[in-house]
């Protein structure tokens, strides 16, 4: 139960400070995701089953914070999928950062073209060629560049916080 | 691996869901009541996180232009002196006051009443789309539809409306079009946001001559609503050929800095006429009845990013 409270806190931060400070920074190409980051570190923790509740909750939750403008469901169902895929990979950040740094950028891009794809799909005329290659470009390059600073702080907090995995 | 037997089935379960919210939400569109209740709900916490993180956030901005602060060093030395008496103000308060300055010096040509606003968040969800939230919502007087400038022109729209917050749809996103008109004549088009690309001004005159260095304006729409007239929005850095084609196309690079946002007002009313071409940004050489060729204007808005050259009519 601690560990669904710590993961409810670690998401709803990522998004505030996503919206509050990362999105407002002047950075060329696009910006780091730092809902994805916190969701795959939570996922190899917690396993496929809760990975996929807690991707489909941050989604769900990225989808409704202002000033989010798209169908409601689209980043809970990109995020669900890559809380899958990570807890599937058990516990793979404690093997190397190479391996940790991997994992992240399939996950970055396994966001982004399902996000597009889905808005692809309903016709969105925000999703273009060059918008997903910017889209896939920036992801996958800020958060490679960031996941060996943040994804072992969140999994080892969520180790902490329940040191006993019972899954 | 882990035994996923139950997993898949929570996924399978999860995504039939997501995909049953997609559908249902896609039909209620931007303003649907959803979005008003998060604005309630998520707002008042963006706002006070903005209060915060905002100082945090221009400072790392600030970093990106280190190298162009080292080749003003020599000029800012001589401002030392004028700078200590400044020094009680950040550099963030200093900036912010120059941008109220700037747009109630707009709004006071315009006679616009409008309400003053920060912004407190800005939309990216994986950097397709261009939307923000500013700190004032419905209890300011804010309905949906209505205008949104700063200091140097047109921001964008408002979407949705909380008690507190609105989201605003920037001009520079995809979504964004608005009726246009170029400066000192009649001719009158839409101005649509490219995302990452270039605005665009489409002219629906193939008779029509666009200049580079022309500058738009909004054409205003029925009611005012949801745009005034007359409030700048950039000026032409391209003309697209477009043989045979029945509308004319250009490159538009907006005044307004998307990427600097902070003071923004939004327009609650509007006097019923406003002179012509009255809130331009003055030019060097002002001409009443031919606009100029390409004399850019004296104060380019768009800070952080350079403005681009002129490139050659086609």
């Amino acid at each position: 139960m601690r560990r669904g409270l710590l993961a409810a806190v670690v998401v709803l931060t990522a998004l505030l400070l996503q919206a509050g400070l990362v999105n407002p920074l002047d950075l060329p190409v696009g910006h780091p995701d730092l809902v994805l980051l916190c969701v795959v570190a939570l996922a190899v923790v917690a396993g496929p089953t809760w990975g996929t509740v807690l991707g489909f909750g941050a989604g769900l939750a990225a989808d409704v914070m202002p000033p989010a403008d798209h169908a409601l469901g689209r980043l809970a169902m990109a995020y669900a999928l890559v809380g899958y895929a990570a807890g599937l990979l058990e516990d793979v950040e404690e093997r190397s950062v190479i391996t940790t740094v991997a994992v992240v950028a399939g996950a970055s891009a396994a966001v982004v073209l399902v996000f597009a794809g889905v808005g692809a799909l309903l016709g969105d005329a925000r999703v273009g060629t060059s918008s997903v290659a910017d889209s896939l470009t920036a992801t996958i390059l800020y958060d490679v560049i960031l996941a060996p600073f943040i994804v072992p702080l969140v999994s080892g907090a969520a180790r902490r916080a329940e040191p006993v995995t019972t899954y | 691996m882990r035994d996923s037997g139950r997993a898949r089935v929570v996924l399978a379960v999860l995504l039939l869901t997501a995909f049953t919210l997609i559908t249902l939400d896609y039909r209620s569109g931007s303003g649907g009541p959803l979005r008003r209740v998060a604005n309630a709900v998520f707002g008042p916490i963006e706002n006070a996180v903005g209060d915060v993180v905002r100082p945090i956030g221009s400072f790392f901005s600030g970093l990106g232009h280190l190298s162009s602060y080292k080749s003003d060093n020599a000029k800012l030395r001589k401002e030392v002196a004028q700078l200590r008496s400044q020094l009680r103000l950040t550099d963030a308060e200093r900036a912010r006051l120059a941008d109220e300055e700037k747009l109630l010096h707009l709004d006071q040509i315009a006679q616009f009443r409008i309400v003053t606003a920060r912004v407190s968040a800005v939309g990216g969800s994986l950097d397709f789309e261009s939307t923000a939230t500013i700190d004032v919502g419905s209890r300011d007087g804010i309905t949906a539809n209505m205008t949104v400038i700063d200091g140097d022109g047109l921001v964008g729209k408002t979407l949705s409306v909380g008690p507190t917050t609105t989201t605003v749809l920037l001009a520079n996103d995809v979504k964004f079009s608005a009726g246009a008109r170029l400066e000192s004549s009649q001719l009158i088009g839409h101005v649509d946001g490219g995302g990452r690309g270039p605005m665009t001004f489409t002219l629906l005159d193939s008779q029509g001559s666009i200049k580079v260095g022309s500058r738009l304006v909004t054409f205003g729409d029925i009611g005012q609503k949801p745009f005034v007239p007359e409030v700048p929005i950039g000026r032409v850095t391209r003309v697209v050929p477009t043989p045979g084609a029945l509308t004319r196309t250009a490159e538009v690079t907006p005044y307004v800095g998307f990427d600097s946002l902070d003071v923004v007002g939004v327009v609650v009313s509007a006097p019923r006429t406003i002179k012509r071409d009255s809130l331009l940004p003055p030019t060097p050489t002002p001409t009443p009845s031919t606009p100029p060729p390409s004399t850019p204007p004296a104060t380019p808005a768009a800070t952080g990013s350079p403005s681009p050259t002129p490139s050659r009519t086609h």
